[in-house]
C-alpha cells in the first residue's frame, strides 16, 4: 500500500530535471522530500499528478500504473495536492472554494444536476454541511462568505488545504504547505498532518524548513540536480556528506 | 393604458427572445470557453425549425424540439476541434463558424430559400409562450449553477490546473457546456423563426453576435442576473434615446466602452458584489486569525 516512483525521469531537451528517481510513499506515515532550490522537487510532484509528461520510468499508485494518466483521473484515483504558489479560485467565496474539493465524491447524474432534481440538491446540501465542518475545524467559519481572493496569504493556504482534504484522498502531496506561516500556525498544521498520517493517509511533504521536516517525517529523500543524493531517517540523511555539500557547498566547491 | 402596454409588447418579446440567446452565450463563458458560436447555432435552429414546418409540415412544437437537438448536436461537433483551443483562438474559430453557417444558409437555396429568405413561417409563438420559455431557461441556468456542474465550470474558468487536480474533467465539462449552450441557441433560434414569419441568412451574422455578446458583457458574466439586466437595459435604452435616434449606435458603443472600463464585471455583477461586500462589512468582523487546526 504505497505510492511508488520507479526510475522516474524528466528531460527538457538537453536539461535533465529528474533522473532515475526511486521513491516510496507508504500510507500511514509522512515522507519528506527536500533539496535546494531548483533540485527538481516540484517537477516530481507535477509528474505524479499528471500535469507534466513523464520522460521515463513509472509511477505506481498501489496496484495501478498512473504514469500516463490524466490529472483528473489521478485525483479520482485518490491523490490530492496543494500548490507551492497558492492557487485558489479568487472570484469564489471561501465556502465555494472548499465545495469544489468534494467534486470527486459527487455522484448525482448529469441530468439531475442539469435540471436541479432533488438528488442534485441533496448532494449539494450534504457537501455544504461537510465544508462548514471543515471550516470550523480550521477556525475559518467566520470567513465562509468572503471572496477567497481577498484573504491573507496564510488563510489562502488553509483554504487550499481544506480543499485538498475535501477530496478525501488516500495520498496527499503537499508542496511547501507552511511557507509564509508563523510558528504557531505551522505547529497546528504539523499536528494536522500527523493526524492524517495516523488515519492511514500517505503524505509526501516538500519543505524547505528542515526543522519542520525532521520533526514530522519518518523518512526523507534528498534531491539535488534532479538526482536523489540521500535517503533515510532525517537525522541520518541530513548528516550525509553529499547533503551537506548540496546545501552549504562541498569542500571542493 | 392597455394600448400603451400593448405598444411595448413587441419590445418585450424581443427582450425574451434575446435573453435566451444571451444565456446561451453566458453559459459557455461561465465554463471558461470563449466561444461566440451562439448566433451561428441559433441560425441552425431557426432554419431547422422553419424548414421542418414550412417544407415538411411538421407541427411547431416538434420542430422546436428538433431545433434544440440540432443545435446541441452542431455545437457538440464544434466542440471537438475547439477542445484544444483557448481564449481568443476559440473566439476566432467560432466567428469563422458563424460565417460558414451564414454562407451555407445562403447557398443552400433549395432548402433555405437562399438570400431571398424562408417565407410563410406561421407565427405561432406569442408573448406568453416566450415568457414561459424564459422562466424555464432561468430556472435551468440557476439549477446548473448551483450543481456540481456549475461548481466545476467555476473552477475551470478560474484555473484549469486546479480544476484538473481536483478531479474535474475539463474536456467532459466543456463538451457539456457546448451541448447545453447549443441546444439553448437552437431552441431560441427556432422560437425567433416562429415569431417572425420570415428568415434571412444575414439575420444571424456579425451584428447579431455583437448584440448578444454585449448583453452579457454589459450585464455581467458570472451571476444569473447579468444577462437579464444587460439584455433589458440594452433593449430599452435605444427606445428611451429615441430623440437621439440618429446617434443610437454611437450612444450604444459609448456605453459599452464605459462599462468595460469602469464596470468590467458588468452592471449587475458589480452591483451584486457591492451589496454583498456591504453585508459582510455590516457583520461583526471575524476574530483575528483564530488558528485552530484539527
Amino acid at each position: 500500500m504505497a505510492l511508488k516512483l520507479v526510475n522516474l525521469s524528466k528531460r527538457f531537451g538537453g536539461v535533465t530535471a529528474s533522473a532515475d528517481v526511486n521513491m516510496t510513499v507508504p500510507r500511514g506515515t509522512i515522507t519528506g522530500l527536500i533539496g535546494p532550490n531548483g533540485a527538481g522537487k516540484t517537477t516530481i510532484i507535477n509528474m505524479i499528478t499528471g500535469m507534466m509528461d513523464v520522460s521515463g520510468g513509472q509511477i505506481l499508485l498501489e496496484d495501478r500504473d498512473i504514469t500516463r494518466a490524466a490529472p483528473d483521473d489521478i485525483c479520482r484515483a485518490g491523490l490530492a495536492r496543494t500548490f507551492q504558489n497558492i492557487r485558489i479560485l479568487p472570484e469564489n467565496s471561501v465556502l465555494d472554494n472548499i465545495l469544489i474539493g468534494f467534486h470527486r465524491h459527487e455522484h448525482c447524474s448529469t441530468l439531475s444536476a442539469l435540471f436541479g432534481l432533488p438528488a442534485s440538491r441533496q448532494e449539494t446540501q450534504a457537501i455544504r454541511d461537510k465544508a462548514r465542518s471543515l471550516l470550523t475545524q480550521f477556525g475559518m467559519s467566520a470567513y465562509a462568505d468572503y471572496p477567497a481572493g481577498g484573504l491573507s496569504y496564510g488563510h489562502q493556504r488553509k483554504v487550499e488545504m481544506m480543499r485538498a482534504l475535501a477530496s478525501e484522498p488516500d495520498y496527499m502531496l503537499l508542496d511547501e504547505p507552511i511557507a509564509g506561516m508563523n510558528d504557531v500556525e505551522s505547529d497546528i498544521l504539523a499536528e494536522l498532518f500527523q493526524h492524517l498520517a495516523e488515519a492511514g493517509k500517505g503524505i509526501l511533504l516538500i519543505e524547505h524548513n528542515i526543522r519542520f521536516v525532521s520533526k514530522l517525517c519518518e523518512k526523507i529523500y534528498v534531491l539535488d540536480g534532479g538526482r536523489l543524493i540521500a535517503e533515510g531517517p532525517p537525522a541520518q540523511a541530513l548528516r550525509d556528506p553529499a547533503v551537506i555539500a548540496a546545501y552549504i557547498g562541498g569542500s571542493d566547491a | 393604458m392597455n394600448a400603451y402596454v400593448l405598444g411595448y409588447l413587441p419590445l418585450f418579446d424581443l427582450f425574451l427572445l434575446h435573453l435566451g440567446l444571451a444565456y446561451s452565450q453566458w453559459l459557455v463563458l461561465r465554463s471558461g470557453v470563449f466561444s461566440l458560436a451562439t448566433v451561428g447555432v441559433a441560425g441552425v435552429g431557426a432554419y431547422t425549425g422553419g424548414v421542418l414546418v414550412v417544407t415538411y409540415g411538421l407541427p411547431a412544437p416538434v420542430a422546436l424540439v428538433a431545433a434544440a437537438i440540432g443545435g446541441g448536436l452542431v455545437s457538440l461537433l464544434l466542440a471537438i476541434p475547439l477542445a484544444r483551443l483557448r481564449g481568443v483562438y476559440q473566439a476566432i474559430a467560432t466567428v469563422a463558424f458563424i460565417q460558414i453557417m451564414l454562407s451555407l444558409n445562403n447557398y443552400a437555396e433549395k432548402i433555405t430559400g437562399g438570400a431571398a429568405g424562408l417565407n410563410g413561417i406561421p407565427k405561432v409563438v406569442d408573448t406568453l409562450t416566450l415568457a414561459v420559455c424564459a422562466l424555464a431557461t432561468i430556472y435551468l441556468m440557476t439549477a446548473i449553477t448551483g450543481s456540481r456542474i456549475g461548481r466545476a465550470f467555476d473552477a475551470i474558468r478560474q484555473n484549469e490546473a486546479v480544476a484538473a487536480s481536483l478531479g474535474v474533467s475539463i474536456e467532459a465539462h466543456h463538451r457539456l457546456a457546448f451541448i447545453v449552450s447549443g441546444a439553448l441557441a437552437g431552441f431560441y433560434g427556432a422560437l425567433e423563426a416562429f415569431h417572425s414569419y420570415t428568415l434571412v441568412p444575414s439575420q444571424f451574422g456579425f451584428p447579431f453576435l455583437i448584440a448578444i455578446l454585449s448583453y452579457v458583457v454589459f450585464g455581467g458574466r458570472n451571476t444569473i442576473w447579468g444577462p437579464i439586466v444587460g439584455t433589458a437595459l440594452l433593449i430599452i435604452l435605444p427606445e428611451l434615446a429615441r430623440p437621439l435616434a440618429e446617434a443610437r449606435m454611437l450612444v450604444y458603443g459609448l456605453l459599452l466602452i464605459l462599462t468595460i472600463n469602469f464596470l468590467p464585471k458588468g452592471v449587475a455583477d458589480t452591483l451584486i458584489e457591492r451589496i454583498h461586500a456591504k453585508r459582510l462589512r455590516a457583520k461583526p468582523a471575524p476574530a483575528p486569525a483564530p488558528t485552530a487546526g484539527s
